[in-house]
């Protein structure tokens, strides 16, 4: 029975939802023009995390306070960034769970769960979820056991769902859907378990497949002859990151995850396209425009599922349209996002395994670097000079701002056979434990990668960014802390401990003419405002 | 992928009313080869290349196997996995499972030759002249600078032992490495390093007092590449003495 109370917080909360507004493509098209509002998972369709809201800036973010707190009680850290539409914040949590909350209070409105399967074993990195995505009035969620599900926003009640493919084979998604026009797009995890992976699209309107891009070429397609034998069956290629969308261009642009077996190239001789590219597909149809291919024949686990930040800057003199990405391999990329053309690379951290990127955008390798029986030291180590935690990119200062990772790895190479639903590896590393690893925040100049500045964290950070119109990047570290820096100049101006490592980035909103800061710390999610006078 | 953190235990519980399974393939040596194979492609991503352990999972080879000993148990663990811990069940044909069983029992370390010394005179030295019990802990009993002793003998070959004595920086367990703050007005202090991130430090004194500082507060934080301990060479600690220490702390397997 519920009490009174319980009844008067369900009542208040269902009359805020009801003064919500769908959500049309129109307005995840021009989601900078709303910053009250987080409609995507990267705050707008070109990955660049960047908030219009100036509130709170470089001279008043010490005062921020804590707001409220939402703590879903699980085991497992949030890596979700939080939706926000007109007071209402969703997120999705491990184990296939999601809320809606009042964005003023952190209080419930609804709570979503989806039963896992009895046996779900076949994931790498534990039962995460990233986020929603949202067109019209309904929410999609990518689930672990590898189905797409439509959700009532104002209720959490199902609407459609649809299954992507069996868990069983190693399949599952992590993923935040990105909504375009009609669609919600979708790519799969599971590179650690022998899976070809794909990008799928999804009706958002009947959960019906639309299309699905295969990221690696099947018999007879081009592409396909990187991959000795029937290893492209077995070759991984997930890609578990939300990727970025160009309107006038009409592409999406998706990060594609390591080969497989991961760490043992023996089976899987030559290039092994698409893995560790980036694909720039038509968002109608999902055929491929053009890719670029980072890291080929990858030994290292280097995915490229980083999320591709679209940004139109002054190149050599001209307004070009630019693709920037700090590579998991520790180089930091320019691409032209028109046709795929390498403008530039250069390493953003220690490199080892490299002496630099040629001109036509292939890396010049160092022998000795990649995996063996007896094993070979490189640097980035397997969780590479960055990984899944978000960059982002301020018009204002023309600077790009990547968590970093200073670390390094023996690697261990072992011959592997393909077995459905196992770990397909090809191998081991370890960290060598006589260095000190490190991190931070890095600030680049997007088109020569030079560093303006860098902030150092006490351990190699997994927390993403936002970048703020008030001057500011905020981020937090392995320690817990969430910090604010100064976007100029990299310095500290506000931090404080939320007590559990920090494995998502922050996104911000306004409500009732307060901004808000958000991040997940652990399995709670904290939110930060200015006191009130 | 992400990072790969799957922590394993070898635990493991046989129900008592099974029958004991025995290997069909015990003594061939070509199930051996195959069973290093199938354990580099299976198992060394967390119990590393040759079942030497590593940050994920537990040594095979020298470690105490907590959860089983025989092919049996082996077999059991191998396949239906440890329930509440990350061991995942595998699932692959009985024959191969078999092998990496017959694998492991030929990798398996014999149990090291048991430390020679008097271990009553190692006692004594430990809490005597030798002061080991300044810094360690033996149940209950020492100091708290060092890392507790208390199960030595378990975690620790009697040779690691001796060279941890002998020479102490060799391999510095980790939460015990030193460092130094140097204080605006340069003075410094050094203890070992019981907490840092990025905006503080916390670190231990000899005389076990604990130390607090923010970083923004100090002029330098230096880590140093060495250990508090004293090296015990031959002068300090004859090597009948050493013998006799290391017997001692063998026995320890806690309580």
């Amino acid at each position: 029975m519920y009490s009174m109370r319980t009844i008067l917080v369900i009542y208040a909360a269902v009359a805020i939802a009801s003064a919500q507004a769908p959500v049309p493509s129109a307005r995840l098209l021009n989601a900078a023009k709303e910053p009250h509002n987080w409609l995507t998972y990267s705050g707008d369709y070109s990955g660049r995390r960047h908030s219009s809201l100036r509130q709170v800036h470089a001279a008043n973010v010490s005062q921020l306070s804590l707001q409220w707190v939402f703590q879903t009680g699980s085991s497992i850290r949030l890596q979700v960034t939080p939706l926000v539409v007109d007071g209402i914040m969703y997120i999705t949590a491990a184990d296939n769970k999601a809320y809606a909350l009042d964005a003023r209070t952190g209080r419930t409105i609804w709570r979503y769960t989806r039963a896992l399967p009895q046996k779900i074993s076949a994931l790498c990195c534990g039962r995460v979820n990233r986020g929603f995505g949202i067109l019209g009035d309904k929410l999609f969620m990518a689930t672990i056991d590898a189905h797409v599900v439509a959700l009532d926003a104002k209720t959490g009640n199902v609407i459609w769902e649809t299954k992507a493919e069996d868990y069983k084979k190693g399949f599952s998604f992590t993923v935040a859907p990105l909504v375009v026009k009609d669609k919600v797009i979708v790519g799969v995890a599971g590179g650690e378990y022998g899976v070809r992976g794909f990008i799928d699209a999804y009706d958002a309107e009947t959960g019906k497949r639309a299309w699905r891009f295969y990221t690696i070429p099947g018999a007879g397609e081009p592409g396909n002859e990187t991959w000795a034998g029937d290893s492209w069956k077995s070759g991984g290629a997930s890609a578990w990151l939300t990727g970025t969308y160009d309107p006038d261009l009409n592409l999406v642009y998706w990060g594609i995850g390591n080969p497989g077996p991961d760490l043992w190239g023996g089976n899987r001789k030559g290039d092994n396209l698409y893995t560790d590219s980036v694909v720039a597909l038509d968002a109608d149809t999902g055929k491929l425009k053009w890719y670029f291919q980072f890291t080929p024949h990858d030994v290292h686990d280097w995915d490229t599922v980083q999320i591709p930040v679209l940004a139109d800057l002054d190149y050599e003199g001209r307004t070009r349209k630019l693709l920037l990405l700090a590579n998991r391999n520790g180089f930091y990329y320019a691409l032209d996002r028109t046709n795929g053309k390498f403008l530039r690379a250069k390493p953003f951290v220690r490199v080892t395994w490299a002496k630099g990127i040629r001109a036509d955008g292939r890396p010049d390798v160092i022998p000795g670097t990649d995996p063996s029986p007896e094993g070979n030291y490189a640097c980035p180590g397997l969780g590479g000079g960055t990984n899944w935690m978000s960059p982002s990119l301020n018009p204002q200062t023309g600077l790009m701002y990547v968590p970093f990772r200073e670390q390094c790895d023996i690697f261990y190479s072992a011959e592997s056979k393909y077995r459905e639903g196992q770990l397909f590896f090809g191998g081991t590393y370890e960290d060598k434990r006589t260095e000190r690893d490190w991190g931070g925040i890095k600030a680049i100049q997007p088109q020569t990668g030079d560093v303006k500045w860098e902030f150092k964290f006490d351990k190699p950070t997994v927390g993403g960014t936002l970048s703020t119109a008030g001057g500011l990047v905020f981020t937090g570290d392995d320690d817990g802390y969430v910090v604010a820096l100064d976007a100029e100049t990299g310095k500290d101006l506000w931090h404080v401990g939320l007590g559990s490592p920090i494995t998502a980035a922050p996104m911000t909103f306004a409500l009732d003419g307060k901004q808000y800061v958000a991040i997940a710390a652990g399995a709670g999610l904290f939110t930060f405002a200015l006191p009130e006078r | 992928m992400r990072f790969l953190c799957i922590i394993l235990a070898i635990p493991l519980a046989l129900s008592a009313q099974e029958k004991e399974k025995t290997n069909p393939l015990a003594g061939k040596p070509e199930a051996v080869a195959e069973g290093r194979e199938l354990f580099r492609q299976s198992c060394a991503f967390c119990h590393g290349m040759d079942a030497r352990g590593g940050a994920r999972g537990p040594d095979l080879v020298t470690g105490r196997r907590t959860h089983g000993e025989t092919d049996a148990q082996l077999f059991e663990v191998i396949s239906r996995g440890v329930p509440g811990t990350e061991m995942p069940a595998n699932e692959m044909p009985e024959e191969e499972v078999w092998a990496i069983v017959s694998w492991l029992r030929s990798v398996r370390a014999p149990s090291p030759p048991a430390a020679i010394g008097d271990r009553a005179n190692g006692e004594k030295l430990f809490f005597g002249p030798a002061a080991c019990a300044q810094c360690h802990m033996v149940n209950g009993r020492g100091g708290r600078l060092g890392p507790d002793l208390s199960r030595a003998g378990a975690a620790r070959a009697p040779n690691y032992l001796a060279q941890s004595i002998r020479k102490a920086g060799a391999d510095i367990t980790w939460g015990f490495h030193t460092v130094t703050v140097v204080m605006p007005d340069g003075k410094r202090i050094t203890g070992v390093r019981r907490n840092e991130d990025t905006f503080s430090i916390q670190l231990m004194d000899a005389s076990e007092r604990i130390h607090s500082y923010l970083k923004r507060n100090l002029k330098e934080v230096v880590q140093e590449e060495r250990s508090l301990m004293p090296d015990y060479n031959e002068r300090a600690l004859s090597e009948r003495d050493l013998q006799d220490l290391v017997a001692y702390l063998e026995s320890l397997r806690g309580r």
